[in-house]
């Protein structure tokens, strides 16, 4: 009873923030909800007793990728982004997307629930170990695929936004640390009413 | 139902409260440290060699004025410092004192831990944002940039002591060190996360941001009276958080550093507090010897050293113990 009067309570704050996500006016507002909504999904994940999916789940995406939303949508000048409200625009793809997904839970929940074992798994003392036992052997192509998306990802990333300037002027550390003052000093001798030859 | 509700609420108390304390000391020994490095006294007129004198500065931050900036945005402002703290806080629910003494044995703790603390980093951004002024908003840029950074290196430093011990559970992992402590393996990587802890607390020489030399305060540039004090709070029992992190990582937690006789029949909890204040002692060292850092010195050293030394340091740990058959089963 009070397990699933948490259930309901979680799952219920879980929409709440969901579709606040999208109506926040302001994007900072958005980010911030979708955190909670994450935090969400990490106690329903820890409810069923899949604590490590869970905890995993919050130092992804709250402790790594919502930071870095956050990061981005600070910089967006409010006023402007205040102005590209119009959702309509969206509503088809999101419709295709919202199907598809509903598609996915109906399948799943009518089609293979009676196959699936995810009761075994949970009712395990430590599914950690249970992860881990299945992560590299039954599945090790799709999480080395999965790995190799990742890294596409990063890297395709870097290609598009690093763009080599030989113009700007860096610090080369190694350089700098292996120079010494004989390098870079030179004690000249003057004699007096002469200059000396700066390019000697 | 209720005595148990009643003990829980006891028992997290136990933990609060001590750690609110040793707040309050550690600010009086920073600046005791201090003092005696730069051959000063430091504080030495409230109470008996000025041991309250954290107390009054209390007092003092509670009785001012808390200032909110008409252009901020006024919720998340307040929001902030109190997420702050709440997140220092909540992490000690997994902290085991001594085997025994802990208020929740997870199997996950440390996982649990590393989320807590890289939660911490909202606090810091959403500070910085709702005060919608310059210093704090590059303050908090800053700090976001650092932490996640930071954060890496400290995760695979973690992976390291798991592939030795076998289990994410806190207690397993001190246990795992009754005779020998992580930090003589793995010293390296007990070097590469005291530094991290540092930057992680941004704490001098990584106090970027909140540079005074350049961005006034950074972060809490507009706090003022309990709100800054809060995020004063917060900031000192994060380092005790990571300094017990340390113990429990590192150093064998409540275990004494010999296991012969006048050594172990002092309670754990003397060993585990005893450790935990050497490590905040280096803290409080390293912060009266070293000169701050440039911020590009410090996203070098992150990205640049940290990571693939201790990326090496997984994999050479492994491959050791895969090789000579010591892997936990």
């Amino acid at each position: 009873m009070f397990l699933l009067g948490t259930f309901y309570f979680f799952a219920s704050f879980l929409i709440v923030t969901c579709i606040s996500v999208i109506f926040s006016k302001n994007p900072v507002n958005s980010v911030l909800f979708l955190v909670l909504a994450f935090l969400n999904s990490t106690f329903l994940f820890i409810l069923i007793g899949a604590e490590f999916v869970g905890i995993i789940l919050a130092i992804v995406y709250i402790g790594a990728v919502a930071i870095l939303f956050l990061f981005v949508v600070m910089m967006l000048d409010i006023q402007i982004t205040s102005l590209m409200f119009n959702i309509k625009r969206y509503v088809p793809l999101a419709l295709l997307f919202a199907g598809v997904i509903l598609a996915e839970i109906i399948y799943l929940t009518v089609f293979k629930s009676s196959k699936s074992n995810i009761s075994e798994i949970v009712k395990s003392s430590n599914n950690t170990e249970e992860i881990g036992n299945v992560l590299y052997t039954k599945y090790f192509i799709d999480f080395q695929l999965s790995g190799i998306v990742l890294l596409l990802a990063m890297i395709g990333a870097i290609v598009l936004t690093h763009v080599y300037r030989p113009s700007i002027k860096r610090q080369n550390i190694d350089k700098q640390n292996t120079t010494y003052s004989k390098d870079r000093i030179k004690l000249v001798e003057t004699k007096s009413g002469e200059g000396i030859n700066y390019n000697e | 139902m209720t005595i148990e509700i009643f003990i829980g609420v006891l028992k997290i108390f136990s933990f609060i409260v001590p750690v609110l304390v040793s707040v309050a000391l550690l600010v009086y020994l920073e600046r005791k440290v201090l003092g005696a490095v730069q051959l000063r006294k430091g504080p030495n007129v409230v109470g008996p060699f000025g041991i309250l004198q954290s107390f009054a500065d209390v007092i003092k931050l509670i009785t001012k004025e808390n200032l909110l900036p008409s252009s901020s945005n006024k919720f998340l402002f307040i929001f902030a410092p109190m997420l702050t703290l709440i997140l220092s806080l909540i992490a000690w629910a997994v902290i085991p004192v001594s085997s025994t003494y802990v208020i929740a044995n997870i199997n996950i703790g440390i996982l649990y831990l590393f989320a807590v603390s890289s939660f911490g980093v909202y606090g810091v951004i959403i500070a910085g944002w709702a005060s919608n002024s310059k210093y704090p908003f590059l303050g908090a840029l800053r700090s976001a940039a650092q932490m996640i950074s930071y954060e890496v290196s400290i995760g695979f430093v973690i992976i390291t002591v798991l592939i030795c011990v076998g289990s994410l559970n806190l207690i397993d992992i001190v246990e795992s060190q009754k005779n020998l402590w992580f930090a003589i393996p793995l010293l390296p990587m007990f070097v590469v996360f005291i530094i991290s802890a540092l930057a992680e607390t941004n704490r001098l020489p990584f106090d970027l941001p909140e540079d005074e030399a350049t961005l006034v305060a950074g972060f809490f540039t507009e706090y003022s009276s309990i709100s800054f004090g809060l995020f004063f709070l917060a900031e000192y029992a994060n380092m005790i958080l990571m300094s017990s992190l340390t113990v429990i990582l590192f150093l064998g937690g409540w275990y004494p550093p010999l296991d012969i006789f006048p050594l172990n029949v002092i309670p754990g909890i003397f060993w585990f507090v005893l450790k935990v204040f050497l490590i905040l002692f280096v803290f409080l060292w390293v912060r009266a010897t070293f000169p701050r850092y440039r911020y590009d010195q410090l996203m070098r050293l992150g990205w640049k050293i940290f990571l693939p030394l201790t990326l090496v340091w997984v994999v050479i740990t492994s491959s050791f113990l895969f090789y000579f058959g010591l892997l936990p089963s």
